[in-house]
């Protein structure tokens, strides 16, 4: 434990959930469930509220005790130790410093408890300030910080103590649009630089897709879908996570003929009846009598002279470098359209829309 | 006040003159006593006729209203460090309860406060006949102490609140045993409350008269008790100057409450201002 605590490039240990499970009452907070988290990688758990993300967060932390299951951390099955012996560093979502101690106090009270000599906590208090850009800043109050200033002494409150495992519950959530986008960077950057093990739990797509090495999406205390950011993106297993992250068209599709290789399905609102190669079609939709789904990425669609698609564009907006367009088929339903922005496309155009069968996928709705 | 502002003129003022009134309705009588502790005439009168220390002198010569003064000044403290070693737990264990049980166990932690003090005052007279507690200072202080249970819980209660629950596990997760994590996060963050209960506790107290009657015998009487006991038998002006001294050891322990309070707020700004600075520099 001491030379843990001690050590410097301490990149933190694995994590394993074995069937971990939490109720409270009749509401189930997490179903049954298994995870593997790899020593110094970094694992976002992105869901809307009530998803069971946060309760996840606790019973790694220890604040909550799991109904049934086991929690490893390396090799050490924590699950039946008391929070202060896990050594896991937590950033709160309002951060929970200690409003009655200075910077420094707050920083140092992890070392402090656990009796470090005084000329030790000083001087890692002081390289972790440094390390979160607050060097300097240990004899001022709380209140005095700015919310990016606290959630930086939050940050390194948690470091300081070399844990095992990080853990982040929304730390950004009270920041605002760019001083967010910057702490992601530099979230980023410290975690490239030391390769703790980090859990963090988020609602927003873009954050976990700036920061993770691999997401798990969550919905109703289940994780739906785990896997790098790219496979999410490219192949999700349903409509919820298809939805959740990145933007998306969900037309619905019948199936009307399953081949070796293919499947047929015929999707009403495009009028088409359209052959997809099976690795296109998510495994899920393949069994049961499910309705289902055609996926198309805003910018899987391509404006194409000869493309079999007539359109009317109904909405145009500008969003920077990319411009979306809203397009009415003729069958009624509208498709959301992404390219590079020129100004030669204005409402009420008709235009032509083709795309490449490898880039959609059919999904179960869910 | 603020609140006021919004009314328009004539209602401000009446709403003004209507507290003053309020106001001077409560504490006018007990004013009062002052002057006619420093009237020369040997009987209690307003205005005095001619000012004097001579009833000071003859309070302080009498060793029995110094003894009474002593008493009481013991048995304040006493039961203000029983009060706050029973409430402070109890506020504590309130705020863990389960939901639907809290209301019932607040009630009956507060109960003391609404059971006629004269009911409590047999009932502790009876219990303490038995184990032979009456007419001593022991005795007199625990008495006290839970009359005085509901205002140190009230005060530490109200202070809890304030106490955010991720302070508490922030601290566990950091490393600090369930002790460490009271002593060092929930202790200073509720210390104004429990310097307010400590000073309700040592007032109420200091000027506690039922129960003081019933358990004071030869051993423990108080202040309260004395002056009860001259009035029936002599009623001199040595009775003012005892309850001058009573109003100006409550009002003294209000002042140093806040004192605290104020001192802790201020320590707090300082360290403010030196940040504004540093921000600035």
């Amino acid at each position: 434990m001491t030379a843990r605590m001690t050590g410097t490039d301490n990149s933190g240990l694995s994590l394993r959930f074995a069937g971990v499970s939490k109720s409270y009452g009749r509401a189930v907070a997490l179903h049954p469930t298994d995870l593997e988290i790899e020593a110094g990688e970094f694992l976002t758990l992105l869901g809307p509220s009530g998803s069971g993300k946060t309760t996840l967060l606790n019973l790694i932390a220890g604040y909550l005790a799991p109904d049934a299951g086991r929690l490893l951390i390396g090799d050490r099955d924590v699950t039946n130790l008391p929070a202060r012996q896990r050594n896991i560093g937590m950033v709160f979502q309002n951060y929970a410093l200690f409003p009655h101690m200075t910077v420094a106090e707050n920083v140092a009270y992890g070392l402090m408890v656990r009796r470090r000599p005084k000329t030790e906590i000083n001087s890692r208090v002081a390289a972790a300030l440094a390390l979160v850009e607050l060097g300097g800043y240990g004899d001022r109050a709380i209140q005095q910080l700015s919310g990016g200033q606290q959630q930086r002494v939050a940050l390194a409150r948690a470091l300081v103590i070399e844990p095992d495992v990080l853990l982040m519950d929304e730390p950004l959530g009270a920041l605002d649009r760019q001083l967010r986008r910057n702490v992601q960077l530099e979230l980023r950057r410290l975690h490239e630089e030391r390769r703790r093990t980090t859990l963090y739990v988020t609602h927003d797509q873009e954050e976990a897709l700036i920061l993770s090495d691999r997401v798990a999406v969550m919905r109703a205390g289940r994780i739906e879908q785990l896997g790098p950011v790219a496979d999410l993106y490219n192949n999700p297993i349903n409509s919820f996570v298809a939805s959740f992250i990145g933007e998306s068209n969900l037309l619905p599709a019948r199936l009307i003929a399953r081949h070796e290789a293919s499947v047929q399905v015929e999707v009403a609102a495009l009028r088409q009846t359209l052959t997809l190669p099976l690795p296109a079609v998510s495994s899920a939709s393949q069994s049961a009598d499910v309705p289902l789904l055609l996926l198309v990425r805003p910018e899987h669609l391509l404006l194409d002279e000869s493309g079999p698609l007539t359109v009317r564009v109904e909405e145009v907006v500008y969003l920077g470098e990319l411009t979306a367009l809203r397009l009415r088929l003729e069958s009624g339903a509208d498709l959301w359209l992404r390219r590079l922005t020129d100004r030669k496309i204005t409402r009420g155009m008709d235009l032509r829309v083709n795309w490449q069968a490898a880039h959609l996928r059919l999904l179960p709705q869910t | 006040m603020s609140q006021m502002a919004g009314l328009p003129t004539p209602w401000r003022w009446s709403a003004t003159i209507s507290a003053n009134l309020v106001v001077a309705f409560l504490v006018l009588p007990i004013l009062a006593v002052i002057p006619t502790s420093f009237n020369q005439a040997s009987f209690i009168s307003l205005p005095p006729t001619a000012w004097s220390w001579r009833w000071y002198v003859s309070f302080f010569a009498d060793p029995e209203w110094r003894a009474s003064l002593w008493v009481s000044l013991q048995v304040a403290a006493l039961a203000t460090v029983a009060a706050i070693a029973l409430g402070l737990p109890a506020a504590l264990g309130l705020q863990r309860a389960a939901p639907g049980l809290r209301p019932v166990l607040t009630g009956l932690f507060l109960a003391p406060m609404i059971v006629p003090v004269i009911v409590s005052a047999v009932s502790i007279y009876r219990t303490a006949l038995d184990v032979g507690l009456n007419g001593t200072r022991i005795g007199m202080a625990l008495s006290h102490a839970a009359l005085a249970l509901p205002f140190v819980i009230i005060n530490i209660g109200v202070s809890l609140r304030n106490v955010d629950q991720r302070w508490l596990q922030a601290a566990s997760g950091l490393g600090a045993t369930p002790w460490t994590v009271f002593r060092t996060v929930t202790l200073p963050n509720i210390l104004p409350g429990l310097v307010g209960g400590g000073v309700f506790a040592f007032v109420t107290s200091f000027d506690e008269v039922v129960i003081a009657v019933f358990m004071a015998g030869y051993g423990a009487k108080t202040l309260p008790v004395k002056i009860w006991e001259s009035i029936r038998l002599e009623f001199t002006p040595v009775v003012a100057v005892a309850a001058t001294f009573m109003i100006l050891l409550a009002a003294v322990a209000f002042v140093l409450a806040r004192a605290i309070e104020a001192g802790r707020k201020k320590a707090k700004n300082t360290k403010e201002d030196k940040m504004d600075l540093g921000v600035a520099a």
